[in-house]
């Protein structure tokens, strides 16, 4: 049956070739572009974990929708002890909300302690930092604040500001603090509202020592499931809750799901015209061996067996197609991921989406065996149409068919 | 005639076709008794109904009405894939037109019907190269169809019809595109296998060659038998 198909392809090459091209620059095509989408995607969501969020956050239940200085971690040691098999960067941060003022105005920001050594292997929010710099070891009344925000209290870096908060007994705290950097992330969340300042004398100023809002993770792709769920086996029954970057901040994606749902309505239509042009190629060789087949039904090869050689064929035009097309189409997203593309013309659009100005094409593994899965259901599909007339065919009339 | 020596026993075989509102019938109530070992070959004009019983004893074809027997069997009853798989034990078939699987070498085809019946590859390319030996075209078997003489072609067709042993040839027409030369060439080959190895023959055909050859001659004419000579 092999035999007999292969020859049938290779009797009429040109078009058997043909049908195999469109096969192949289509999957080609689809897999460049979901390398694309793919590497946009995931350069956005790590960026935008990253750069302040984390990929999973823990807190005591009930934070993330009400954060509350009081609402604190309530054994830290419970926590860690939780966290001592997980192998990533993890930072333990403060969280509560202050007006600033500079000299001429004021505004109301979320105020964020963090240990500026460990902060640096958790996020990457100290390279934001456009002016100044980050908070280093030994800091105390130093503060960084957003390029907004520094815009609208008219400070600059070596400025000082007071905030103003409630500490944990809700006694009002205020405090003057030193400008040292200014953070221009493109990212309006981060660039207004928002004010970074050393940890421990955040814990001291707000009668908060040794108690955290929050514990930040930061984790691959591939762990973020596995991990979320062992974490919440074992924290939830104790009162925390544990979220990852999607839980806090779904709109991204949902945008990404949105987006690949576009691209899968493009893969449909890639798959229509595979369809098409596998269908027509075996159709038409069909056609040709009416006669053909008539004899070998003579012969006394049943209908199903001369249906198996037209599924055969078109299986086989298909994974030629795809073999060809998923070298090509992982040799192009291999290539640009290697040079990348760049987007530097559009920077203000890209990177308020968190997107690198330059994107590395990568493919993820569903979306890879989607595709090449689909072009071959696809193969095999078209071979629905000849099947349906072969299993129809008559010996008699078909050895006498012209 | 003893029924047990009858390889093929036909009876008020009916075989009707629509042209149109007309209805044609094509056999009008033929009955055929056949021997084992016989070399006959169905002669009459053009549209006499000759094609259409070889079709219907091929089992390719069903009658309207009649009652059909080959090797004891009553076909009739047979689903399609029976009937496929009784061709395919105990029938073989050679056509007007060649019809060799094109992509297939002589040997290939020959080979094909054994392949169908699960003959392990070695037995099966030993036996198409003995059989392609017999019908005189030993040398050509790795050749395709296109590189060979329409005589060679229908050979190639004797070789296959035979590689697996049937009961009875049928044969449409086999002389009808070859030239004089080949086609006596072809019935003398088909004759002399008849002669040594016993297998029946029953060729339709109205060429002057095939029926000089035939041993017995059935007559058709408007989808009746009316007369046999020879037997």
């Amino acid at each position: 049956m092999l035999l007999l198909a292969w020859r049938n392809i290779v009797r009429n090459a040109r078009r058997s070739l043909i049908t195999i091209a469109a096969v192949a620059l289509g999957l080609a095509a689809l897999l460049f572009l979901w390398g694309f989408n793919d590497g946009v995607h995931n350069s956005m969501m790590r960026n935008l974990q990253q750069v302040i969020i984390g990929s999973i956050q823990i807190h005591q239940q009930g934070f993330f929708r009400s954060p509350k200085l009081t609402r604190d971690i309530r054994r830290p040691d419970e926590v860690r002890a939780a966290l001592r098999d997980f192998k990533g960067p993890v930072g333990w941060r403060l969280r509560a909300f202050a007006l600033a003022a500079g000299d001429d105005a004021s505004e109301g920001l979320v105020l964020l302690g963090v240990d500026p050594q460990r902060e640096r292997g958790v996020t990457r929010i100290a390279d934001k930092v456009s002016r100044g710099r980050f908070l280093a070891a030994g800091d105390a009344t130093t503060c960084v604040l957003g390029l907004t925000t520094a815009r609208n209290l008219g400070v600059e870096v070596g400025d000082d500001i007071v905030l103003l908060s409630e500490d944990r007994f809700g006694s009002l705290a205020a405090d003057r603090f030193r400008l040292v950097g200014i953070i221009d992330s493109g990212e309006m969340g981060i660039d207004r509202g928002l004010a970074i300042v050393p940890l421990d004398y955040m814990q001291d100023w707000l009668s908060m020592q040794g108690r955290y809002s929050e514990a930040v993770l930061q984790t691959d792709r591939d762990g973020l499931e596995d991990i979320t769920r062992r974490l919440r086996a074992r924290l939830e029954p104790q009162g925390y809750e544990v979220l990852r970057w999607y839980d806090m901040y779904p709109v991204m994606k949902q945008w990404v799901d949105l987006e690949n749902g576009f691209y899968y309505i493009f893969l449909g239509i890639v798959l229509l015209i595979v369809a098409a042009g596998i269908m027509n190629t075996v159709l038409m060789s069909m056609l040709e061996r009416v006669r053909e087949f008539g004899v070998m039904m003579a012969l006394g090869c049943g209908r199903w067996r001369l249906a198996g050689i037209v599924v055969t064929e078109s299986l086989m035009l298909g994974l030629i197609g795809t073999v060809l097309g998923t070298a090509a189409g992982l040799g192009l997203v291999a290539f640009f991921h290697q040079t990348g593309i760049d987007l530097s013309s559009q920077m203000d659009t890209i990177q308020r989406f968190y997107i690198d100005t330059v994107v590395r094409t990568e493919i993820d593994t569903d979306h890879l065996f989607n595709s090449v899965l689909a072009v071959l259901l696809a193969a095999s599909v078209a071979s629905l149409v000849p099947v349906w007339r072969v299993l129809r065919l008559q010996p008699v009339e078909a050895i006498h068919h012209v | 005639m003893n029924q047990d020596h009858m390889l093929i026993c036909a009876r008020g075989l009916v075989r009707r076709f629509h042209s149109g509102q007309e209805e044609v019938a094509a056999l009008n109530g033929v009955d055929l008794d056949l021997p084992k070992g016989a070399f006959s070959v169905l002669a009459g004009r053009s549209g006499s109904g000759k094609t259409t019983l070889l079709n219907i004893l091929g089992t390719l074809d069903m009658p309207d009405a009649g009652t059909l027997s080959i090797s004891g069997r009553d076909v009739l009853t047979f689903s399609a894939a029976e009937r496929a798989d009784f061709r395919l034990y105990r029938m073989g078939f050679i056509f007007q037109a060649y019809n060799l699987i094109r992509v297939l070498s002589a040997r290939e085809n020959v080979a094909y019907v054994l392949q169908l019946r699960g003959v392990p590859k070695a037995e099966r390319l030993r036996r198409a190269d003995a059989w392609l030996a017999e019908v005189g075209l030993a040398g050509l078997e790795t050749r395709r169809p296109d590189q060979l003489s329409g005589g060679q072609q229908q050979r190639v067709a004797v070789a296959r019809a035979l590689a697996s042993e049937p009961d009875i040839v049928l044969a449409d027409e086999p002389t009808a595109n070859l030239d004089s030369h080949s086609g006596e060439s072809l019935m003398h080959l088909m004759r002399e296998l008849n002669g040594k190895r016993g297998v029946t023959f029953l060729i339709a055909s109205h060429d002057p060659v095939a029926m000089d050859a035939a041993r017995e001659l059935v007559m058709m004419e408007d989808g009746r038998i009316v007369e046999r000579i020879g037997q």
